[in-house]
């Protein structure tokens, strides 16, 4: 009996030493939520693309695109300085994040005179042991304003109106790169060309690489001829791709890029490119967006 | 010996163990963490309250760590630059303590001043430090609360020339924690 005392007295203590603070921090340490992924991409647009980020919570983007004119081809070369001479699309706008997931913005488009409402909703976030994708759903309307250039172009208002829909899934394969694919649908009330689809399906797809902490490589593709719009029209359309280097310094983002398409948001890139990336008609162009602020400071 | 006192000195025995060994630990989940950046042109400030940290009073050993994205700040945007561009918490998630409390006298209840020696892990650089803590016994509870300087550069965090009016180049940071004994 008493040596059963003893053994018992050892495995007691053993049990209890055992216990000590390494192996009582890893029990502690045990955590059963998984983390999320966050900054798949350093800014809610690629270069041509909306990526799966939204606008923080009462944090305000002012956003500033260029597209200048072509760099080489018929109407670049020097005679315009290889398109800087050229605007064929400037952006203005605001996005505005009511919640972490939520972003509603407004802007305006010179191609056209157009004005554009868009709105933002991240459905799913990728997580470190668990989703793996993230997945954001964009919404933009887009009004034509400018005076029609023949009679009857527009017949009615509604047939100045455009309205684009994507669903943009995102994976943060490692901290260095990201892709996304992001299909999409374009509902037009009109076409020039009675060939031409109103109604279009595309797919977007887009990735970035980060070269340091604060500089990466970002391009993005949509493919919209022979998808969703007959690649066999009068007029040639090209399908928008889009390069550049983004650069990341605290509350602003650049872009500098280059592109086939002359315009800036996507009810009017997607089914205006006319310009390819082989003849000339490729230009620069650039955003910058700027973070304000705006909400109570939290205590 | 009679059953009755087998049974007894078995027991004895049993609190006896749990007396001198298991008596000893404390812990807390709800470390409360405070940091502050001074710089010319903006304040910041972070907090998280969920730093896990465990003392073994026999020893004096005790050990702390927080993961990174615990932090939360005024700017849901300083946040992600905080965990993306500096702390790098994907690749490094934790910072952590480990040391042993100097004289600690374990007879008094009430607040004392301690020195705590030993490593800080931030950033996946370890550095030895010594930390003045306040340390209170009390009612099987350790208080312990403390403020100490951490320099980025000795963590291998850095700052961009462009940000240096934004960020400063030691940090404070304030720690608070109750344990319970275990």
């Amino acid at each position: 009996m008493n040596k059963l005392l003893l053994i018992a007295f050892f495995l007691f203590s053993t049990v209890c030493i055992s216990q000590d603070v390494d192996s009582l921090m890893n029990e502690l340490a045990q955590d059963s939520r998984p983390d999320r992924v966050i900054a798949t991409f350093k800014s809610t647009k690629l270069v041509l693309l909306q990526t799966n980020e939204t606008q923080k919570k009462n944090d305000l983007a002012f956003w500033v695109g260029h597209r200048f004119g072509d760099i080489g081809g018929e109407f670049g070369g020097s005679n315009t300085l290889y398109g800087l001479d050229v605007a064929t699309d400037l952006y203005l706008g605001f996005d505005y994040g009511i919640t972490d997931e939520l972003t509603i913005g407004i802007g305006r488009s010179k191609f056209n005179e157009s004005y554009n409402l868009l709105a933002k909703y991240k459905l799913l976030q990728q997580e470190e042991a668990g989703i793996p994708v993230s997945v954001t759903l964009f919404g933009q309307s887009n009004w034509i304003t400018r005076e029609e250039f023949q009679n009857n172009e527009f017949p009615n208002q509604s047939d100045r109106i455009s309205h684009f829909a994507q669903i943009i899934i995102a994976r943060k394969f490692s901290s260095s790169f990201s892709f996304m694919i992001n299909p999409g649908f374009l509902a037009r009330s009109q076409v020039m060309d009675p060939e031409d689809s109103e109604n279009m399906f595309v797919l977007g797809m887009g990735g970035r690489l980060k070269l340091t902490k604060r500089f990466s490589l970002i391009a993005d593709y949509t493919w919209v001829n022979g998808l969703g719009k007959p690649s066999n029209l009068d007029t040639k359309y090209y399908n928008p791709l889009g390069i550049g280097i983004e650069i990341e310094t605290g509350g602003h983002v650049f872009s500098l890029n280059f592109q086939n398409a002359p315009y800036i948001i996507e009810n009017n890139f997607i089914p205006n490119t006319q310009k390819s990336w082989e003849d000339g008609g490729v230009r620069f162009g650039f955003a910058i967006s700027r973070n304000f602020y705006i909400g109570k400071k939290r205590p | 010996m009679h059953p009755t006192y087998r049974f007894l000195s078995f027991l004895i025995i049993i609190l006896m163990v749990n007396v001198g060994f298991g008596q000893e630990l404390y812990q807390t989940t709800s470390a409360e963490l405070e940091f502050y950046s001074e710089a010319p042109i903006e304040d910041i400030k972070a907090a998280s309250n969920k730093g896990i940290s465990v003392i073994n009073l026999e020893t004096g050993a005790i050990a702390f760590q927080v993961k990174i994205n615990t932090f939360q700040f005024e700017k849901a945007l300083m946040q992600e630059h905080f965990n993306e561009n500096y702390m790098e918490s994907e690749k490094f998630p934790k910072a952590s303590f480990k040391g042993k409390m100097q004289n600690v006298d374990i007879s008094s209840n009430r607040e004392q001043v301690i020195i705590i020696k030993g490593t800080l892990t931030l950033h996946g650089v370890t550095k030895e430090v010594e930390i003045p803590a306040n340390f209170q016994l009390n009612n099987n509870q350790i208080k312990l609360n403390t403020t100490f300087v951490v320099a980025c550069k000795d963590h291998n965090i850095k700052i961009p020339k462009l940000l240096w009016q934004n960020i400063a180049e030691t940090i404070q940071v304030q720690l608070n924690a109750n344990y319970q004994k275990t």
